[in-house]
């Protein structure tokens, strides 16, 4: 709508091409919780072109109106921070199709092909489609071909194809995704989908970066002593034993969603905020990850698992007596490594990541700490905290901001010195509501900005940097459990980083 | 926590200041209270208005647009002019979220419009955006509105408002190069959006443009204007229907084969063989206020609708 006379970019949103929407694994969970609720608000705030339609697969026998009526409950159970507008519903739910189908039956695609050509001259979709794979992550490959052969991957009007996490299980199986999706999308279609770069917080880091001048000069081994990146999460898995057991939390979190953050937090500015400069320069970072030998990997990672123990006022059992859950299983349910990244800003800068689940609390930040002032000035003073340096805390979860600390002169005689912090919260300055990941990413997606989708060579870059990590943990004897749940991990992951005379910060 | 008759502009900077230490007196974590700024909102009421309802209103604009407000009540008859500052943060019902909100009240009889002016310009925050909303009509009839028009970056009116400035005096603001909203405008946003859409491939010949009562509201032409703008090869016309409710607008006729129709809270139009709803819900004018806060440039489409008005 750029070129057409009726646009007003001061207000009006984006524009959204017509398009469907076919979301395989259509009754799953990331449908119902996630997709479903996000296409429907962003219905509600008109982001959605009139031309539009969503069509669900997946293996369980329904009609059109089963799958409304079911689309309808999760919307209203999941919708967050937003009214539930009947009327708005019985009018978005006509654009709700669904079709049962096995993804490795030819047929489905061809009922594919045919309720899209429908749907386009129906609903004035302009040919345009979204496949969007929410399936097993071993249906992928499968998929991708299975449209390809049918010829869905082109058409009349765009197609594009997005890709849940996991990307692989390692180096070789992504690259082998790759090869067989690639054997029909072209790269360009294919969006890979990491929602944590959708959250907003995260997409702050780079307004913060690039946004403000005074930043950039410290942003480098000159002024920065470390970083510290943290995902806790203080639940278990949730039923998701068995899905699990088989990732782990260095596949799970460490290899895609902290690799990306940290890439955001150190990746050179890019030329212009276009899709493929700000991911060029993702990538190089990426890239730049030092990989370690079997040696570095003893010194710099450590993997945990979570015995029994108090949460939140409650016990709770070990991983290995959750459902489905080996009772000898060695998945690390925590993981800790020291990340270096080989290029001039940041040589011999420690970047440690974390992260676990059934940690104290659900916290996901990025501790930014600063080199100690020169010399103590206030060394004789009696002031406990006149050398603590500088912290900046960039908080993506719970409360999304941004916090500074810095040493202030205590009120009153004398040179008493102490810690301060200056704290800036998003959700108390800005009453806005904040889009999910999911809004985010699918409006994106829609549109054709690619900017917080990773790219291949990211992909393979993050695999890369975590490989020898996995090659040695496959090796390794175990002995599991070494943390309490409702603790912060294993006594191993502090030992890690009083190598380098650091501790981890308790968030 | 208010303090009576402080005049002096610095005096009244003081007070606010206080108030925030108040405010962020160590509650046992030692953590101190800081907020954030966006701009000034100075807000031209008159002394009629409920003072509880207007500030409510105003307060609620603070979760999108942190502001220093000030609220400048003009009333008729005596000398007066006074002023109060407050500072507070609450909680709004329902929401999680705290905020925080400066507030300065001035008073002011009409014939003193040009002191409380003198007060207010240096209570601005600095460096940020300064805007002014304009609700009273005692300015307008005294024709003072030059007098109010330095303290602002942006005015923001509202001509469904009785006793709001005429097309003719926003068309002066205009031409003098102020920077100006119209929350008649405004509330226009989601049926341009929508009308742009749909639009977007059409060669649209006639356009009809349905409103209630017999003359048109502001609303129903600057849509006109709007569209005569931007689609210039079309003939667009108002269309008024005496039954239906006095100068609101109800539906948009484009050639044989659209019609939206515009009913409470959305937008219903065929789209193929389908039947569509586009929700819209009312705009409140706390909404309407978010909107045209969210920037302080030239509205390049509302100014070009409404010289096309004026001319």
């Amino acid at each position: 709508m750029a070129d057409s006379p009726l646009h007003d970019p001061l207000r009006f949103h984006r524009k959204t091409p017509p398009c469907a929407v076919v979301i395989f694994g259509a009754n799953g969970d990331l449908t119902k919780r996630k997709l479903m609720p996000a296409l429907y608000r962003l219905a509600y705030e008109g982001r959605l072109a009139p031309g539009f339609a969503v069509i669900g697969i997946s293996r369980t026998a329904m009609s059109d109106d089963d799958f409304r009526s079911r689309m309808k409950e999760s919307v209203s159970k999941f919708l967050e921070d937003s009214p539930f507008d009947e009327d708005l519903w019985r009018s978005f739910a006509q654009s709700l199709f669904y079709l049962a189908g096995d993804v490795g039956d030819p047929a489905s695609y061809q009922r594919i092909a045919a309720t899209l050509q429908k749907t386009e001259k129906d609903r004035e979709t302009a040919g345009n489609v979204l496949f969007y794979l929410s399936t097993q992550p071993s249906q992928y490959a499968e998929i991708a071909e299975g449209l390809g052969r049918a010829g869905l991957a082109k058409g009349q009007g765009w197609r594009r194809i997005i890709i849940e996490k996991p990307f692989g299980h390692d180096l070789a199986s992504a690259r082998e995704l790759d090869v067989r999706i690639h054997a029909h999308f072209e790269e360009e279609q294919v969006y890979r989908i990491d929602h944590y770069l959708g959250k907003e917080t995260v997409q702050n880091i780079m307004a913060f970066r690039f946004g403000n001048g005074i930043f950039e000069p410290l942003w480098n081994r000159r002024y920065i002593d470390h970083v510290q990146i943290t995902a806790a999460e203080s639940i278990g898995v949730e039923g998701r034993g068995a899905y699990y057991q088989e990732a782990g939390a260095l596949r799970d979190m460490i290899q895609n969603h902290l690799l990306q953050v940290m890439a955001t937090i150190a990746m050179e500015p890019s030329a212009t905020f276009s899709s493929d400069a700000v991911r060029d320069e993702r990538s190089k970072l990426l890239r730049s990850v030092h990989i370690m030998t079997q040696q570095e990997v003893e010194e710099n990672a450590v993997a945990g698992q979570f015995g029994p123990g108090r949460v939140g006022g409650q016990q709770v059992a070990g991983f290995r007596m959750e459902n489905g859950v080996n009772p000898e299983s060695v998945t690390p349910t925590y993981a800790a490594a020291t990340f270096l990244v080989d290029n001039w800003r940041w040589a011999d800068v420690p970047f440690y990541i974390r992260t676990g689940k059934y940690m104290p609390k659900r916290v996901s930040e990025i501790a930014i700490h600063f080199r100690s002032a020169p010399l103590s000035v206030f060394h004789n003073t009696d002031s406990p905290g006149a050398s603590a340096p500088n912290l900046l805390i960039l908080r993506i979860q719970p409360e999304e901001g941004i916090s500074l600390k810095f040493v202030s002169k205590r009120p009153g005689a004398g040179m008493m010195l102490r810690p301060v912090s200056m704290d800036f919260n998003y959700g108390a300055s800005f009453g806005e509501r904040s889009p999910s990941a999911y809004e985010t990413l699918l409006l994106d997606a829609i549109v054709g900005d690619a900017t917080l989708y990773t790219r291949q060579d990211m992909v393979e870059a993050s695999w890369r940097a975590v490989q020898p990590i996995l090659d040695v943990w496959a090796t390794k004897n175990f002995t599991f459990p070494n943390y309490a749940a409702g603790t912060w991990g294993p006594a191993e992951a502090d030992a890690m980083l009083a190598r380098r005379g650091h501790t981890w910060r308790r968030p | 926590m208010a303090t009576a008759e402080a005049l002096r502009p610095d005096e009244i900077l003081k007070q606010l200041a206080a108030h925030w230490l108040d405010l962020g007196e160590p509650d046992g974590d030692g953590d101190a209270l800081l907020r954030a700024c966006s701009m000034t909102l100075t807000c031209f009421a008159d002394d009629e208005e409920d003072a509880s309802t207007l500030n409510a209103m105003l307060a609620s604009l603070m979760r999108e647009h942190p502001s220093r407000l000030i609220v400048v009540r003009l009333k008729d008859g005596e000398d007066e002019l006074s002023a109060r500052v407050s500072a507070q943060c609450w909680k709004p019902f329902g929401h999680q979220q705290q905020i925080c909100c400066e507030y300065v009240e001035v008073t002011a009889s009409i014939n003193r419009l040009a002191d409380a002016a003198s007060i207010v310009a240096p209570l601005a925050a600095p460096d940020l955006p300064r805007v002014t909303l304009l609700r009273s009509s005692r300015i307008v009839r005294a024709g003072a509105l030059r007098k109010v028009l330095p303290l602002g970056d942006k005015i923001i009116v509202d001509s469904r408002r009785t006793g709001a400035p005429g097309f003719g005096e926003l068309g002066g603001l205009l031409d003098a190069g102020h920077i100006t909203g119209d929350l008649a405008w405004t509330r226009l946003t989601p049926i341009r959006a929508l009308l742009a859409q749909l639009l977007e491939k059409r060669q649209a010949r006639m356009i009809t443009i349905e409103y209630g009562g017999r003359e048109a509201g502001p609303e129903a032409r600057y849509l006109q204007a709007w569209l005569q703008t931007a689609l210039p090869d079309a003939n667009v016309t108002l269309r008024g229907n005496a039954g239906a409710e006095r100068g609101c607008l109800f539906g948009v006729r484009v050639d044989d084969d659209l019609y939206m129709r515009l009913c409470r809270g959305g937008a219903e139009y065929e789209i193929g063989s389908m039947k569509q709803r586009a929700s819209m819900p009312p705009g409140t004018e706390e909404q309407l206020l978010n909107e045209e806060l969210g920037f302080v440039v030239h509205d390049r489409a509302f100014e070009r609708a409404l010289n096309h008005i004026t001319a």
